[in-house]
């Protein structure tokens, strides 16, 4: 299978007033057709960063793509001007936002507003287009789709103006949809709907979804495959259950071991000490070094390569390096992971257990 | 709608009969009688003559009672100057040029403005920005009359391409509209400025570029209308600020409009005159500020107001 999206050593950077801020710095990844890549990490970690720059949307002047290759379509997106990447947002590449509340614009119909990506994009008239909004409107699960199109966003709740902002961007078919924390802002029960909404949707159309979260319930809901990212860079890529059961990188531990399960035993909530680096001055060698309780004297010199783990798995940590000593992920981690492990058949198998 | 237009309209008149009423006593304080001014001397007896025959030697109350009721029958009664040419008579004769006046200078100067702002959003932090922003500051902070002197003294006086002042024509109107349209004009870039910043940097403008909508259409289509809702707060204020405004420059330009009229009888203790001015500024400014609350509706969703809730 080939991929629809190759990233390739991304890297993006910020001019501000401080100096440049490395916000990306080498992201390598391909996204397959079909299936669900979760991008993970922490606020700043650079995953929004990285979607944006795949849809030409990072602010400029200040913002930049400084090098690297974004392949779609034997095309480098990376490289086209702004009218070319016009005509590709939201008809190949579409993207659903953080928070429905704000992400739909007040004074214009909601109609309107999925009327707008047809008639640009695939040209319908006015008439055939409005046609079209009332079946995605019902295609995303609204009620009375045919009056609904007439309304104003702000008389649909969060969940409704989030099925809404889906509408819009599955309106063309995109080929990927990315998903920057979709149900971040949500209720719990309208999170699960929205999830289950993406879930059927993508399998009705055979779109490649990027979601961005930090949730990891939501990446075990949603997700075929998993990238860590820490500090610009992806630390740690591989199926859901590489990084679940088998996670090599510290970061990733650290990660795991600050997720609240039902049945935790200690009364503390395990986190990772120390804060993220400042990305104006990016640490020499591996950017997770200084808060790694197993960081090795290389990590404070050079940055730790890519290391193959299996086909589908790779972490970018010298604990791999067959030089390195062999350390075992911490107590509380392991102790997760054999939880997750007895529990999987819940999230895990969402999907056998649906059909 | 209706409903709540109706109620609107009830406060208006409450609001119109205090205005009245206030300024009928204050009015009174005024110093000097309404004939002191006239040329030929009176003698004691003519002045009683006059005070009898236009009712201004009955007590306050009386006085003020018969004007309200003769107000509200539309009868704004007579001038005590101009030959006993009804009030009515001479707002109307007077007010075709204030009008026009007032009118080009708002509706050029909030275009302008709105312009102004939106390509000073554009072009944020470039010298584009910045010049514009010099010149809203010098608009709002310089009065109107500063602006009607330099430009009288320019182009009518230096350069003598427009004529200095009177109402005879196009050509006229075009100094004291660039005088009085600066205010508004700043206002609104400045307002739209801000408004558009806000707006560019909010969600609904990157779904509409992660949509694909092209730049021009996001200024547009998207952007323009959410930020003209906060503009539309301070039309009604300047539209006021614009109808004082009038009364100095058209002084300075001699156009023979209201406001111009408007200093005279206070001058010449002219009462009946300086009532019915002040009654039709007033109804006018009531009536922007209603209008300017049922553009918001037009404009934004969801402040439209339904009917019957109270």
């Amino acid at each position: 299978m080939s991929p629809v999206l190759e990233v390739k050593n991304l890297h993006v950077h910020f001019e501000t007033y401080g100096g440049t801020v490395q916000a990306v710095r080498g992201v390598n990844f391909e996204l397959n057709e079909g299936e669900t890549l979760a991008i993970v990490g922490e606020s700043g970690s650079g995953k929004s960063v990285t979607s944006k720059s795949l849809m030409g949307l990072i602010p400029r002047p200040n913002g930049k793509i400084v090098e690297g290759e974004i392949l779609f379509e034997n095309q480098d997106l990376a490289k086209l001007k702004e009218k070319e990447l016009q005509k590709m947002r939201g008809k190949d590449i579409s993207m659903i936002f953080q928070d429905p509340m704000t992400s739909l614009n007040p004074t214009m119909k909601v109609g309107k507003q999925i009327m707008e990506v047809l008639m640009l994009h695939q040209k319908l008239s006015k008439k055939e287009a409005k046609k079209r909004a009332i079946e995605l409107l019902d295609l995303v699960g609204i009620p009375f789709p045919d009056k609904r199109v007439d309304q104003y966003p702000h008389q649909f709740s969060g969940g409704m103006r989030q099925r809404v902002v889906i509408a819009i961007a599955l309106a063309c078919n995109p080929k990927v949809l990315i998903a920057d924390e979709p149900t971040t802002a949500l209720d719990v029960t309208i999170q699960a709907q929205i999830l289950e909404l993406m879930k059927d949707i993508q399998k009705k159309m055979n779109t490649s979804i990027i979601f961005i979260t930090h949730d990891l319930g939501v990446v075990a809901n949603v997700a075929d495959r998993v990238a860590v990212m820490y500090a610009g860079k992806i630390v740690e890529i591989g199926t859901v259950d590489d990084i679940f059961y088998n996670p090599k990188h510290p970061y990733t531990w650290g990660l795991i071991g600050s997720m609240p399960t039902v049945d935790s035993q200690e009364e503390k909530l395990y986190a990772i000490p120390g804060t993220p680096p400042d990305l104006l001055y990016p640490p020499k060698g591996d950017a997770f070094a200084l808060r790694s309780n197993y960081a090795l004297a290389i990590d404070f010199e050079e940055a730790p390569p890519m290391f193959k783990i299996s086909d589908t798995h790779s972490a970018a940590t010298w604990l791999l390096h067959e030089d390195a000593p062999n350390i075992e992920p911490p107590k509380a981690v392991k102790l997760r992971m054999e939880g997750m492990a007895k529990g999987a058949g819940g999230d895990m198998n969402g999907d056998v257990n649906n059909e | 709608m209706a409903k709540y237009i109706l109620r609107r309209i009830v406060y208006m008149l409450i609001t119109l009969i205090i205005i009245a009423t206030a300024t009928f006593f204050l009015m009174k304080l005024l110093p000097g009688s309404p004939f002191s001014s006239i040329g030929a001397k009176l003698t004691e007896e003519q002045e009683a003559i006059l005070l009898e025959k236009y009712g201004l030697d009955e007590p306050l109350p009386v006085q003020y009672a018969k004007y309200m009721v003769n107000m509200a029958q539309g009868d704004l009664g007579v001038s005590f100057q101009y030959n006993n040419r009804p009030v009515t008579d001479i707002i109307l004769d007077r007010l075709g040029p204030s009008a026009h006046l007032g009118a080009q200078a708002l509706i050029i100067g909030t275009i302008l403005g709105i312009i102004l702002g939106m390509i000073a959003a554009i072009r944020h932090n470039t010298w584009v920005d910045y010049s514009s922003n010099i010149l809203a500051v010098i608009g709002i902070s310089i009065p109107s009359f500063v602006f009607a002197g330099l430009l009288q003294y320019y182009f009518a006086v230096k350069w003598q391409i427009f004529p200095p002042s009177f109402w005879e024509g196009p050509i006229y109107t075009v100094l004291p509209t660039i005088a009085l349209m600066i205010f508004p004009m700043a206002v609104c870039a400045r307002f739209m400025r801000t408004e558009m910043l806000e707006v560019l940097g909010s969600d609904y403008i990157e779904l509409a570029r992660a949509k694909g909508v092209k730049s021009t259409s996001i200024m547009f289509k998207h952007a323009m209308r959410n930020a003209l809702i906060p503009v539309i707060t301070v039309l009604g204020p300047m539209t006021v600020s614009l109808m004082t405004g009038t009364l100095v420059i058209e002084q300075i330009f001699a156009v023979p409009g209201l406001g111009e009229q408007f200093v005279r009888s206070i001058n010449e203790n002219d009462y009946p005159v300086i009532m019915g001015t002040t009654m039709l500024f007033s109804v006018l400014f009531i009536s922007i500020i209603l209008i300017v609350d049922l553009l918001y509706g037009l404009i934004d969703p969801r402040i439209r107001v339904s009917g019957g809730k109270d």
